[in-house]
């Protein structure tokens, strides 16, 4: 009777790896799955594990890079071409409204590309759509622009569509392994 | 007592907030392992979706031999399809959302004293910029100038059909989905962005995305559709009768 310990002051102790709180009790972390009481070889294990899924990381966080660089440079391409087709029909009536689109355009380009550090998914998804539906709408008004460049099209659809599922594959990771 | 769990291959006992079994460190979240995968799919049905709603409202607002009045019936029934057979293929995650738990008469005045005022405001800050912003309105309208009772056809085709259907569509289905896959906020702002470029008007964005933000937000925080219905219905019914006023 003597040797038990109350619940309410139980000792807690805090996990080497996640620094989550663990009760005395506690052969594995609940947190992260630390072998709190393993032998130094099982925690090493456990340790190198979460290395090669840190590596995972590091390699999602350069597709997710890239995605948002794709995002400043379409940025750039929207400003570019407004500035090339300015100069081209300087003396038409519609030029400051194309040039307006184009600026605007650039504008949520460069505002998706500047948070999508913080909120990946919503940054990648919203300008992954605005692309596409530019793009439809330019294939519809001339069908021939859908050839034109079809590679870089092709490479920028593609870096977001990674970048899209690195988001996920990181919000996962960052979810299951307790990491803040 | 907190609510505990058995552990699936020690059958220890943990909390439900244990993310590791404390005595064998299996993972208690089983959902974790095929979680992307299953996001993944979520995400392409969605993306199918929204597909298909830009070919359509692509194909309806700049393509002259789409703008009669058949084709224009025929748009609308494939816009208010679709939305309704990608609710219903979600059935057991969307049904919740036909619910109205919080029902309350004062919030539902409030909710479309709200719209009509926004409504109001908008309408004289577009025409202080002077430009077109009720602009497939318009279009609406020539197309039913000389049927009979236009007027009627005109509500309905600008405040009801739109109200019900894109509620269902994007703040039912789209919004449901990207909730599975994202957090709550990332979720409201991607339907909203979504919900606003499909308007394909550039000047309209600037209402259109805080619009689309709050009725998202209405629809998470009251958790259902019905709020976001009427306040869509007061908001286009009171630009609509501006228009034949």
């Amino acid at each position: 009777m003597e040797n038990q310990i109350p619940v309410a002051v139980q000792l807690t102790e805090k996990c080497a790896h996640c620094n989550a709180d663990s009760k005395a009790e506690d052969t594995f972390c609940t947190q992260c799955g630390y072998p709190l009481k393993g032998t130094e070889a099982e925690q090493n294990k456990f340790i190198s594990e979460r290395q090669v899924e840190e590596i995972d990381m590091f390699t999602y966080n350069k597709t997710l890079r890239q995605a948002s660089n794709t995002l400043y440079y379409l940025a750039g391409v929207f400003i570019f071409a407004g500035l090339i087709y300015f100069f081209i029909h300087k003396d038409e009536v519609d030029v400051v409204s194309v040039v307006i689109t184009n600026i605007i355009m650039a504008a949520i380009f460069l505002v998706l590309g500047a948070y999508s550090k913080r909120k990946p998914l919503a940054c990648l998804i919203s300008g992954l759509s605005l692309y596409v539906i530019v793009q439809v709408l330019n294939a519809i008004i001339e069908p021939i622009s859908i050839a034109q460049g079809i590679i870089i099209k092709i490479v920028i659809i593609g870096y977001m569509i990674k970048g899209i599922k690195s988001a996920m594959e990181i919000e996962k990771i960052r979810k299951e392994n307790n990491i803040a | 007592m907190a609510e505990t769990r058995l552990c699936a291959q020690c059958g220890a006992s943990n909390g439900v907030n244990v993310k590791f079994c404390s005595s064998c460190g299996h993972k208690q979240i089983e959902t974790f392992n095929s979680q992307t995968a299953h996001n993944w799919k979520l995400l392409k049905q969605t993306a199918l979706f929204y597909c298909i709603y830009i070919l359509i409202c692509a194909l309806s607002s700049f393509v002259d031999y789409f703008k009669t009045i058949g084709w224009f019936l025929i748009i609308e029934i494939i816009i208010a399809g679709t939305a309704v057979i990608f609710f219903a293929y979600n059935w057991a995650n969307c049904k919740k959302l036909l619910r109205w738990p919080s029902f309350s008469f004062p919030k539902l005045a409030a909710y479309g004293a709200f719209a009509m005022t926004s409504a109001l405001l908008i309408h004289y800050i577009a025409n202080w910029v002077n430009v077109i912003v009720f602009s497939r309105d318009y279009y609406y309208y020539s197309i039913f100038a000389d049927s009979p009772g236009s007027a009627y056809l005109i509500i309905f085709f600008t405040a009801i059909t739109p109200a019900l259907f894109e509620e269902l569509g994007f703040r039912g289905y789209l919004l449901q989905s990207l909730l599975n896959i994202a957090d709550t906020g990332q979720a409201v702002f991607i339907s909203a962005f979504l919900f606003a470029i499909i308007h394909l008007s550039f000047i309209s964005l600037f209402w259109l995305i805080p619009f689309a933000l709050f009725l998202g937000y209405t629809r998470v925080k009251e958790n259902t559709i019905w709020y976001g219905v009427f306040f869509h219905f007061c908001f286009n019914l009171t630009a609509c009768l501006f228009e034949l006023l």
